[in-house]
């Protein structure tokens, strides 16, 4: 009977895709190209600025691509590509995210290499991600000899909850998320980062992005206290 | 109606958490810090500091010992550990310091039971306990109760055979995970100060550990990020020796840029690997662990 029910599931699931009806705004398969601008306050870089590029590449209706870079007035770079199948559903998209971040600290001549795997369920409201990943960072004059410099943290948890205003098909949303990770930087999973974010299609091609994003400290701590924030602006234009 | 009820259900959870007694957990402060921020809590330690001016302590000889301890997490019920660990202090050979890296207290209202097992106003060189400051120390407004009797968070010391220099030990207070702008400044002053003055080795000693490195202890957050980037740079450039810290309860040892980063056992009652630290300063240091007696 289990293994009945497993079968069942498991038909359900495969099957799922090949009937589910296609919506705007889900599984849009147009090549995207995203430019922003940031500015940002944290205690320890002070003020700076970012500018970030994204390139959005889906490959067939169950696989994209996405590849983004940024570069940060306080001498950090950031470069991410992440790997996502994708399933379509009646009710909304299920996807599996794969990422590689890497961030060149060269203000502090240290690399931090991420590697992240997580599954996530979007719908016309609620997008929620839930994964792991594992960080190894290294000084930029280690001796490969030498363990001394180079520290992995094996695990750590990766979550996003994000929810919507509007379906996913309107010319705007509004958006609020809380995460331990944004398209740039993957912190341990105690320290949450909140987000607000909203998209405005000007026409078929263009969108406005903007968005804010705040992130204490300490929450988990239980004495909270506000290390840093960022406000970005920028578009997204589809080919 | 289903709303209304689980409003009611968390404003009463939160009603609760603040008005309890002993209560452990402070949820407004998971949001908010209920008393003075890092900054502020710089501040009013350096104005002590400068007060009483430097803190030297003659060892009399080149070698001593440290006996270092973290997370007691003293209760009414639970300060079992905390006792042995001073009673095996006190009866210790001179030359000798103790160190405890934070988390003195539980929770609210604790720092009364502490009182009867660290003796604030009557240290002398022979029963010297030097703290850091712990998140669980400043809970629901205790820094105030902190101050009264450790007056300051951030501070530094070294250790001397007559005239000559022996180590430097450098407190930061890093309770809500972060230093602080302030701190931050006055740390990088402070490290490009004294690196040039003929120590043996430079000891920062704070609760807040900096690597995520062992999940086995739950909810043990740690600094931003970029905090951890910059403050492992700092103490790698001007040849930090070593920094001992707490907060995660698991032992664990990193070398880092030149820097060993040593986080201890609990010291807390009631808690599996419960341990404390006797570092022998020499011309090494040699730490060796002991398991506190089983219960």
């Amino acid at each position: 009977m289990k293994k009945f029910t497993l079968f069942l599931v498991l038909a359900v699931f495969f099957a799922l895709p090949t009937y589910a009806v296609k919506r705007p705004g889900f599984g849009d398969r147009r090549y995207s190209i995203t430019g922003m601008v940031e500015y940002s306050y944290n205690t320890t870089w002070s003020h700076h600025g970012n500018f970030d590029v994204q390139a959005l590449l889906p490959i067939n209706p169950h696989f994209e691509m996405e590849t983004k870079l940024q570069f940060s007035t306080a001498n950090v770079y950031t470069s991410v590509v992440q790997l996502r199948p994708k399933f379509q559903l009646p009710v909304g998209e299920l996807f599996i995210e794969t990422d590689v971040l890497y961030k060149a600290v060269a203000r502090n001549r240290m690399n931090d290499l991420t590697a992240a795997l997580g599954i996530g369920y979007r719908m016309d409201y609620v997008s929620v991600t839930l994964g792991v990943f594992s960080r190894v960072m290294a000084d930029w004059g280690r001796s490969w000899y030498s363990d001394e410099s180079f520290v992995a943290e094996p695990f750590n948890v990766l979550y996003r909850v994000e929810v919507f205003c509007r379906p996913q098909d309107n010319p705007w949303n509004l958006s609020f998320c809380i995460s331990n990770v944004d398209d740039y930087q993957m912190e341990r999973m105690w320290q949450p980062l909140f987000m607000a974010g909203a998209w405005y299609d000007v026409d078929n091609h263009w969108r406005l992005i903007f968005g804010a994003e705040c992130k204490p400290t300490g929450m988990f701590h239980l004495d909270a206290t506000f290390y840093g924030a960022t406000a970005r602006a920028g578009f997204t234009y589809k080919f | 109606m289903k709303k209304y009820l689980i409003i009611l259900a968390l404003g009463t959870f939160v009603f609760a958490a603040c008005k309890n007694e002993e209560a452990t957990l402070d949820v407004l402060g998971m949001f908010s810090s209920q008393g003075p921020t890092v900054n502020t809590r710089f501040e009013q330690s350096l104005a002590y500091n400068d007060s009483v001016g430097e803190l030297h302590f003659d060892m009399g000889q080149d070698e001593y010992d440290i006996y270092v301890c973290a997370d007691s997490h003293i209760t009414r019920k639970e300060h079992r550990n905390m006792d042995y660990f001073m009673a095996c202090y006190r009866q210790a050979p001179s030359p000798k310091l103790a160190l405890h890296l934070g988390d003195l207290i539980d929770a609210q209202k604790n720092f009364a039971y502490a009182d009867s097992i660290v003796h604030y106003a009557g240290q002398t060189s022979n029963d010297t306990l030097l703290l850091t400051l712990g998140n669980h120390d400043i809970y629901f407004c205790q820094w105030d109760l902190y101050r009264a009797r450790f007056r300051t968070s951030a501070y530094w010391f070294d250790t001397r055979n007559g005239s000559k220099k022996l180590d430097l030990f450098i407190c930061l207070d890093s309770a809500e995970g972060e230093l602080g702008t302030k701190q931050t400044a006055w740390l990088k002053q402070l490290l490009a100060a004294k690196s040039q003055e003929g120590y043996r080795r430079i000891i920062v000693f704070t609760h807040t550990h900096l690597w995520k490195l062992d999940s086995s202890q739950g909810h043990t957050s740690n600094y931003a990020l970029e905090a951890t980037y910059e403050l492992t740079s700092l103490l790698g450039q001007y040849g930090v020796y070593s920094v001992w810290s707490g907060h995660q309860h698991a032992r664990q040892l990193v070398n880092y840029k030149g820097v060993e980063y040593r986080v201890l056992n609990a010291t807390k009652d009631a808690e599996s690997g419960q341990s404390y630290m006797i570092a022998t300063m020499g011309e090494g240091v040699n730490c060796r662990y002991f398991d506190y007696p089983k219960q």
